[in-house]
């Protein structure tokens, strides 16, 4: 397992080609840089761990200006490192057969950012430096933070005590493997458990910010965020996705009724489908009453979409008015660069091989549907029938790799939240969104079967201001 | 002479192109007219029927036929004067829509295309002479590649008495951030970073800065000299600060395509050594307007690919600065929407008969630009501009630009 194989030891050389690094943890002073353990799954160029963490390391856009965070990077744990190191013959077998360490093989992961997985993907430059290579050897030595062989190691920067004073953990798919429902088992708990071992340890608990979803099982995230709670330490969580600008720069009024949402999104399953989640999410939790949690959700396939929408489970004048927004309309846009109304048409389906429906019954009636149409465009976007404000919908704006500056957005957020130990949104909106994909995979494995979800009667207020971008 | 926009039924309009294929200028705009497109969150169809098209230049990948069997109330005519009259002898449309751009053409000596912009306006209001009246008229991009006729286009506009609207789509499209240059503020000084050649592109950069400075205190004022750098003179004008660093360092912020100096990194904010290794042919069109502003268009290929607009108002602690979003069909996007509030702004001229935004704007932009050439063709002397002095507007209060 994941746990047992971390605590295998390092080979020699590996021991060897870190002695440089192996210096004292930075001293804390008081007033100085804020210290940060940045904790991942693999730091290979365009993997989220690279794009996030090097904003810690040579700042990024923010507001008009290039902000250089107040931030020391003073440890880095890599997953994939460590997994590489517990796979590596032991030096005993190496000195027995003479034989050299084989490189890795663990590169079977799309690298990349929210983008990465769209049904057709961003045609990549062909001078990019080799995406297997990890990185954060060569950033070690650039920026003098402490390549680590475990997470308490990264958390104590080789003393006896912590000495960083917040952990940014991004874990996201490098090898791991998936469950039968198509959830790739990443270790974000596992990451967060070993974080807090050690906070308890020494009754000392951080600012924690999880990229992504908290977990892939809603268990475990919910044990999270119960575990920030009891521990009293700020936990941050999500996609970058709620926090992008939006085309056009528009919001759900707050406490305006909102009766009906539709996302258009592409991707895969347990991909971007969190993201799209989280972006409808981030919208709808500001409508009257805040929110209350899921009913029931079902996840429909196949011509079992096009049913449903002309059953009305979901209206196609918000899917229409969502498209409106799109920049990437496929087909004959592709052929001849012709401007194309999808929906009135009728060319979806042709479009769309196969289609999802992501069909979410909020517990005060409203009503969601996040519809996943590879073939039919690529970017996101969003319609809502609000009352007294008729349709509402914009585009989430995600700017091209490798720059990919939607992640700055999320990046200044982490580090306000880690200097005033305050969080921007409530965690409780990703426990939602997270156990909101759970559950609509677990439709999907029940051969798409409608399922109540009195689990996610999950209350929470909104930020009082919008996230929206300026 | 009297124009003739009566809204008693859908305006009749005529498209001459010099060219209509897949991701030219031609087959934005007139596919928008034909196919709508989507708008302020719906899919909108404007109210208003091109009726006839003019096509320049055919030839391999020409889309004329496919559009024509597809909408056959479109006719295609041999000439510019038949796709205005329908045949008849008389104006026959409500309005006319002209794209210049693209298409195979000769080049000056300076080296600007010498697309046929003025060539068509001469024989399309010889046209609107002869039938006693004249019609709305929507230019893409620039007026002409020489001063004179550029100018001669404004003015025979104003004679003649019909609105000409023309100009980039950078002007309209959406920002990122969403903001407008206060209308009536101070601004001591405002660059432009953006990317493309000469006699191209740098019109886009030019109508980046104009389209806000020309909402600064008193309006435009008209240009006194221009300068161009490129090369050594470019980097030594930069040490120099002939222009503001600061200012283009707050452009480049906004930009979500510069170029890593360092192959490993996704986004880092490069040194002048690193941007000097990166941008092997940068160029500087420096300009001072009568008022006292500095305006500054930078072209940088190989660090950015998009267009961003920095500038110093007074009472503002930091620059402002935003980027005009170009939705491109490279790879980024499918379709290029920034056309989308292009062509919804021609429909409001069509429909009201009134110039959205000034079409003196465009006159000085097409005249910055042939000074901007010109300055580089002399080895990049410096040149006093008294044509671009007289040209002096106020800007429409209301935004034109894509913001819902």
């Amino acid at each position: 397992m994941l746990t047992r194989r971390r605590f295998v030891e390092y080979s020699a050389s590996a021991m060897l080609a870190y002695r440089p690094l192996l210096r004292a943890g930075w001293a804390q002073t008081s007033g100085g840089p804020l210290r940060l353990a940045i904790l991942g799954s693999v730091y290979r160029h365009q993997s989220n761990m690279q794009t996030i963490a090097d904003r810690f390391l040579v700042g990024y856009p923010y507001e008009g200006d290039w902000h250089v965070p107040k931030v020391q990077v003073v440890s880095v744990y890599v997953d994939q490192l460590a997994r590489q190191a517990a796979e590596a013959p032991s030096p005993f077998q190496l000195a027995m057969t003479g034989a050299r360490v084989a490189p890795s093989s663990s590169n079977k992961g799309t690298a990349g950012g929210l983008g990465r997985d769209r049904a057709v993907a961003q045609q990549e430059a062909p001078e990019k430096p080799d995406s297997i290579s990890d990185l954060s050897k060569a950033r070690s030595q650039q920026f003098g933070f402490r390549l680590c062989r475990d997470i308490p190691e990264a958390l104590r920067c080789g003393g006896d005590r912590i000495a960083v004073d917040a952990v940014l953990a991004i874990v996201e798919q490098d090898d791991y493997p998936s469950n039968d429902k198509g959830q790739i088992l990443l270790p974000t708990y596992d990451f967060f458990q070993q974080c807090v071992q050690v906070f308890e340890e020494e009754g000392h608990a951080l600012p924690y910010f999880n990229h992504k979803q908290l977990s892939f099982s809603f268990e475990q995230a919910q044990s999270m965020v119960k575990t920030a709670n009891r521990l009293r330490f700020p936990l941050l969580a999500g996609s970058s996705l709620p926090l992008t600008w939006r085309l056009p720069a528009v919001d759900i009024p707050l406490g305006a009724q909102v009766q009906e949402a539709v996302m258009v999104c592409a991707g895969k399953y347990d991909g971007m489908d969190f993201d799209a989640l989280e972006a409808m999410q981030c919208m709808l939790e500001r409508r009257k009453g805040a929110e209350t949690g899921v009913k029931a959700v079902q996840l429909l396939e196949g011509d079992d979409v096009w049913a449903a929408g002309n059953a009305g489970r979901w209206s196609r004048d918000l899917l229409s008015s969502a498209l409106s927004r799109s920049d990437t309309p496929m087909g004959l846009t592709v052929l001849d660069g012709r401007t194309q109304d999808l929906v009135a048409s009728g060319v979806l389906p042709q479009l769309v091989k196969d289609p999802a429906a992501y069909c979410i019954e909020y517990n005060d009636g409203t009503r969601a549907t996040l519809l996943m149409l590879n073939g039919a465009i690529m970017d996101f976007n969003i319609a809502a029938r609000v009352a007294g404000h008729g349709l509402v919908s914009t585009q989430f704006f995600l700017p091209p790799p490798p720059n990919e500056t939607y992640s700055a957005c999320l990046a200044a957020k982490v580090e306000q939240m880690f200097e005033s130990r305050t969080a921007a949104w409530p965690v409780e909106r990703t426990l939602l969104t997270s156990g909101l994909l759970e559950a609509c995979l677990t439709s999907r494995h029940r051969l798409n079967q409608r399922l109540e979800t009195p689990h996610l009667r999950i209350n929470y207020q909104p930020p009082a201001e919008s996230l929206l971008r300026e | 002479m009297p124009q003739n926009t009566t809204s008693a039924h859908r305006p009749r309009l005529a498209a001459v192109v010099t060219a209509y294929k897949r991701l030219l200028h031609g087959q934005h705009v007139v596919d928008r007219f034909l196919d709508g497109y989507g708008w302020a969150g719906a899919y909108h169809h404007p109210a208003m029927d091109v009726v006839s098209l003019y096509v320049d230049q055919r030839g391999e990948g020409d889309l004329t036929q496919e559009r024509v069997d597809r909408h056959p109330t479109m006719k295609v005519y041999p000439t510019i004067a038949e796709t205005l009259t329908l045949g008849t002898s008389k104006l026959a449309v409500d309005g006319v829509i002209v794209v210049g751009e693209h298409g195979t053409y000769p080049y000056t000596e300076t080296g600007i295309m010498k697309h046929p912009h003025f060539e068509f306006f001469e024989q399309i209001t010889r046209v609107y002479k002869n039938s006693g009246r004249s019609v709305p008229y929507f230019n893409d991009k620039e007026l002409a590649y020489t001063w004179d006729w550029s100018k001669q286009m404004v003015d025979t506009s104003h004679q003649m008495g019909f609105p000409l609207q023309g100009g980039s789509s950078l002007a309209v499209t959406w920002r990122v951030p969403s903001v407008e240059f206060p209308l009536g503020a101070t601004a001591h000084e405002a660059v432009s970073v953006g990317y493309g050649g000469m006699g191209s592109y740098d019109f886009h950069g030019l109508e980046t800065i104009h389209c806000m400075v020309e909402r600064r205190k008193g309006g435009e004022s008209g240009v006194e000299w221009l300068q161009t750098y490129r090369g050594d003179g470019f980097w030594a004008a930069w040490q120099q600060g002939v222009w503001s660093q600061e200012l283009v360092k707050a452009a480049l912020t906004r930009s979500s395509t510069l170029a890593p100096a360092s192959p490993t990194f996704t986004a880092m904010f490069p040194t002048v050594e690193q941007m000097r290794a990166m941008v092997p042919d940068p160029v500087a069109y420096h300009y001072q307007h009568r008022d006292g502003l500095r305006c500054t268009m930078l072209l940088m290929n190989g660090l950015v690919r998009d267009f961003t607009f920095a500038a110093a108002i007074e009472g503002q602690a930091k620059p402002f600065s935003t980027q005009m979003y170009l939705p491109m069909p490279d790879g980024r996007t499918t379709l290029a929407s920034f056309f989308s509030p292009l062509v919804y702004n021609a429909e409001q001229m069509f429909l009201t008969g009134k110039s959205q935004y000034p079409i003196e704007r465009t006159l000085l932009t097409s005249g910055l630009l042939i000074a901007g050439v010109e300055s580089g063709f002399q080895g990049n002397r410096r040149l006093e501009t008294p044509n671009l002095a007289a040209v002096n507007y106020q800007p429409n209060p209301e935004s034109t630009f894509w913001r819902d």
